[in-house]
């Protein structure tokens, strides 16, 4: 019997109760899937807000003399657009969202390591998210979401409650990274070894190390401003022995990895996408697996390149230079066996593999725009300019946020058991491309011809360029609201996806959708990597999943 | 297989785009767009061409294949929904090219980045390079000449001369950026950042900040109002004009550094052995004894009172030893960075007497 069987792996194959009342089931709930989709519902609420903040950054910058906001609201607004996608929209989507969604169906357990540590790391990030906007009615943050002192030490209160709430949403991110990796390393499935992990499994199991690692140092940084702010001890005020560019320091020891948490979650979704919808395996499974350790390492030796014009040995500024370019190398890899796991298959245009390749070609603009600003000779005239920002919005917007919403198509079906819509989704699609090249593709020579970022008001013969990226935005802007908006009527009116609509191999889809409480009936054993569309699946004690057999009995609360 | 003659045309297709994405970057005219005003601006367009090539030629070769894979090898109406595609799972020998040749290709452009990075470094000061100070406000530039009095609204260089520009920020962090010389330093306060450069193309251009610096930082750049600075490059002769008719005019400003004079110490007597002695246990945490760029916390001493190219410490001449005393007596609170006073350091008069004569010393 599946009850308190015990695994020759170790695992202890019996399940909980299932929550009865409103309460516990769907608003505390232990259960990772209702937390995977109350983070990308939250992720989804901010994201509103911070798309909101860019329309209101791009009206202002349709006129070169600005006029539609005063330059300090303006300040507040992108300080605020670029905190909130950064760490209350991209990281909580892909890693707590998405992550906790999948990830522990796809490795055969029936729900993460630490439930309860789960349940509070999402009630971390909503109230943490209020604090945030919360700072706008006691005077908003307004230098910038890298908060650089002493800049920082002008701003008004809500920078101190900046501080705080990015601290706590950091406390949430460490106990996310830790809960994972404790899930993977432990809870896998009897045969379920390393190389038969599926690579959306791979991506989260490299992020959350660096969740656990790198956030560390932000809240370290942050409690530091926090306490100088508050208290004044002067760790960044170089009159009093302090110094300006610890923060910086510190601040990009953190914000570089983050960088890397944004997207290998990203690739792992896409790696799961591309074979799905090519009927074929992944092009080179071990070299993706093993370049997005490389990427996770490498990232941990390469902040001070966002610090090259700030003032640095340059016997310092060499090997950040060297190792920086070295990150070209494995995300090169990854790059040409997606390409290659096009080749030679039956491609599906499903609107998540339109986003998929939609990734593939925009994150590949923004990973060579990267070699470009590692170059020292070239950063030093790029830093601070727009170039910047069309280059982090290419890996951001382009891969992270498309990586996301190829996910929301594809897994859609495991949270509700219907379909999205596929003609508002290819619309969507079609709608972000053009939107998102029209807005970024131009700031790539504004910012060479001159143009520096965070400008209230500019020079005005880049007025012209401006508008049209502005234009473009609004475009953007469209897709994403079709997007939500198809997410929300397919709740009732999408076609219902039946267990695995999209014919896909990995375990989630081997089970009914939306997934039940218990996810297996009998915790499965694994003798295959997934993708081998050519075999049967590699998997044994599946056969009960979707039969109207009794699911497992609970063991009692305890 | 699908290496049939269809694969081979799109790949000769591919490699053309590939070569006209090369050539496009070789021979596109940056300066019609952008001048170059200083020697090494030449030098960083060179490696951005070089990159812009590579990165185009990459590109448009992945792009190629993507859009190659996506149109050949689309689902057509005719085959069953069971059909799969090709079971490949690697190729070691592909994956061995695709890793070396990237590879290579970083260390080609890490020697050719290291190589200019060396080239347009700051290196220590030439006998006949101008010194200056370029100096951030929230939200304005100002700059200090030898020989000048207080500071002044915009920045002139004579045309063919060799600059080494210190930067820093009164306030808070901001940047010093010529787009038309690709030059950038932050300013930041409390630390000196060092350019050197020729400039060789006479010609006002524009001077921005882009470091975020506050509620006006997007008006902080040239001509958003009289008080803005512009860059101007001009012949010899008439960058001397401007020079000697501001010295004139400034002859009587303060400085913005002011130090407090508490009675002058008696400088007579001074032991430098001595000085050199309490130099070691109190200045040398801060202050190395090599040239002015080769900072600690504080600048090198070397030449202080010697060199004319060594900044000037107080009034924008030379420094005397009474200069160099007064700042050991009363600290020094600036702009470049802060020094503590006499009592801080635990100084005696005869100290500084001693330090004096030691520092004198250093040529």
């Amino acid at each position: 019997m599946a009850v308190a069987a015990v695994h020759s792996g170790g695992i202890a194959d019996h399940i909980h109760p299932e929550p009865e009342g409103f309460l516990r089931k769907y608003v505390f709930s232990l259960d990772h899937k209702i937390i995977g989709i109350q983070y990308i519902v939250t992720a989804g609420i901010f994201m509103i807000l911070a798309g909101a903040l860019a329309e209101l950054i791009r009206v202002q910058l349709m006129k070169a003399n600005g006029g539609f906001m005063t330059p300090d609201t303006y300040n507040a607004v992108f300080t605020m657009h670029g905190s909130t996608m950064v760490w209350f929209v991209i990281i909580p989507l892909l890693t707590g969202g998405f992550g906790n969604l999948v990830m522990p169906v796809q490795i055969g357990a029936r729900d993460v390591a630490f439930p309860w540590l789960n349940m509070i790391a999402y009630w971390i990030f909503p109230v943490a998210g209020l604090m945030l906007y919360s700072s706008f009615l006691m005077g908003a943050p307004v230098a910038g979401w890298t908060e650089y002192p002493p800049m920082s030490l002008q701003g008004g209160a809500g920078t101190s409650m900046w501080c705080a709430a990015v601290f706590l949403v950091g406390v949430g991110s460490t106990m996310t990274g830790m809960n994972f990796l404790v899930t993977i390393l432990k809870m896998r499935a009897p045969g379920m070894t390393f190389t038969r992990m599926p690579l959306f499994v791979w991506g989260q199991f490299v992020t959350a190390p660096l969740l656990m690692i790198a956030t560390t140092a932000l809240g370290a940084a942050l409690a530091a401003l926090f306490i100088q702010r508050e208290f004044g001890v002067p760790f960044f005020d170089p009159a009093k022995g302090g110094s300006a560019l610890l923060w910086q320091h510190m601040f990009w020891f953190y914000s570089h990895p983050a960088v890397y948490i944004m997207i290998l979650p990203a690739f792992g979704m896409i790696s799961e996408v591309f074979p799905t919808f090519a009927r074929k395996p992944i092009f080179g499974y071990k070299m993706i697996a093993f370049s997005s350790c490389a990427i996770a390492i490498l990232g941990f030796m390469v902040w001070a390149h966002h610090m090259f014009t700030s003032g640095m040995a340059p016997t310092l500024q060499l090997p950040f230079m060297v190792l920086t370019m070295l990150i070209a190398i494995p995300t090169g890899v990854k790059i040409f066996s997606w390409t290659a796991t096009l080749f030679g298959g039956i491609l599906e245009f499903s609107t998540a593999m339109l986003y998929s390749v939609g990734f593939l070609l925009l994150f590949t603009i923004g990973g060579v725009t990267g070699v470009f600003l590692a170059a020292v000779p070239f950063d030093l005239h790029a830093h601070g300019t727009y170039f910047i920002v069309a280059h982090f919005h290419y890996v951001i917007a382009g891969g992270s946020v498309m990586g996301a919403l190829a996910a929301l198509y594809y897994w859609y079906p495991k949270m509700t058991g219907r379909l999205m819509n596929e003609k508002m989704g290819k619309w969507s699609f079609w709608l972000y491309m053009i939107g998102m090249n029209g807005t970024f593709l131009p700031m790539h020579w504004l910012g060479l011809w001159g143009m520096p970022r965070r400008y209230a008001v500019y020079d005005p013969q880049f007025q012209t360029w401006n508008q049209i990226e502005s234009w473009f935005s609004f475009v953007m802007t469209a897709s994403i609201l079709l997007t939500i908006f198809n997410a929300l009527w397919s709740i009732k009116y999408g076609k219902p996806s039946g267990p695995n609509p999209w014919k896909a191999r990995t375990l989630e889809w081997q089970i009914p959708s939306p997934m039940p409480y218990y996810n297996f009936k009998h915790i499965p054993s694994v003798f295959s990597a997934p993708y081998d569309f050519a075999e049967p699946l590699p998997y044994r004690g599946l056969e009960e999943e979707l039969t109207d057999s009794p699911p497992p009995v609970p063991v009692g609360a305890h | 297989m699908h290496l049939d003659r269809g694969f081979w045309t799109a790949t000769a297709v591919i490699v053309l785009l590939s070569l006209a994405g090369l050539l496009f970057w070789i021979f596109v005219p940056i300066t019609g767009i952008m001048p170059e005003a200083v020697d090494r601006a030449r030098q960083i367009d060179l490696l951005y061409r070089f990159l812009a090539a590579s990165g185009t030629a990459l590109l448009a070769a992945v792009f190629g294949y993507i859009f190659y894979f996506v149109f050949r090898f689309r689902r057509r109406p005719n085959q069953s929904p069971d059909e799969i595609g090709l079971q490949i799972h690697d190729n070691h020998r592909l994956e061995f090219w695709w890793t070396l040749i990237p590879a290579l290709y970083i260390l080609a452009l890490a020697i050719v980045s290291v190589n200019l990075f060396f080239q347009i470094e700051p290196v220590n000061a030439q006998g006949n390079t101008l010194v200056v100070e370029a100096l951030g406000h929230q939200w304005y530039y100002t700059f200090r000449y030898p020989g000048i009095h207080g500071e002044v609204k915009d920045l002139h260089l004579p045309v063919g001369q060799p600059v080494t520009m210190h930067v820093s920020a009164y306030d808070v962090i901001h940047s010093f950026w010529i787009p038309d010389m690709r030059l950038k330093a932050d300013m930041v306060p409390g630390l000196i950042n060092t350019l050197v450069f020729t400039p060789t193309r006479v010609g006002k251009y524009e001077l921005l900040c882009t470091e975020f610096c506050g509620e006006f930082h997007g008006e902080m750049r040239s001509g958003t109002s009289q008080d803005h600075a512009w860059v101007y490059i001009e012949p010899r002769a008439k960058y001397q004009a401007w020079y000697d008719a501001t010295q004139k005019a400034q002859a009587n400003v303060s400085d913005a550094i002011q130090v407090v004079s508490s009675g002058a110490v008696n400088l007579s007597g001074g032991n430098p052995a001595k000085g050199h002695a309490i130099f070691v246990a109190k200045c040398s945490a801060c202050h190395a004894l090599g040239p002015f760029d080769q900072k600690i916390v504080g600048p090198g001493l070397k030449g202080v009172l010697h060199d004319p190219q060594h900044p000037n410490l107080v009034n924008g001449e030379k420094a005397t030893p009474e200069d160099v005393a007064k700042i050991l007596q009363n600290g020094f609170n600036g702009p470049m960075g802060t020094m503590p006073n006499q009592t801080s350091n635990g100084l005696s008069d005869k100290d500084i007497a001693d330090l004096v004569a030691y520092l004198n010393t250093l040529k």
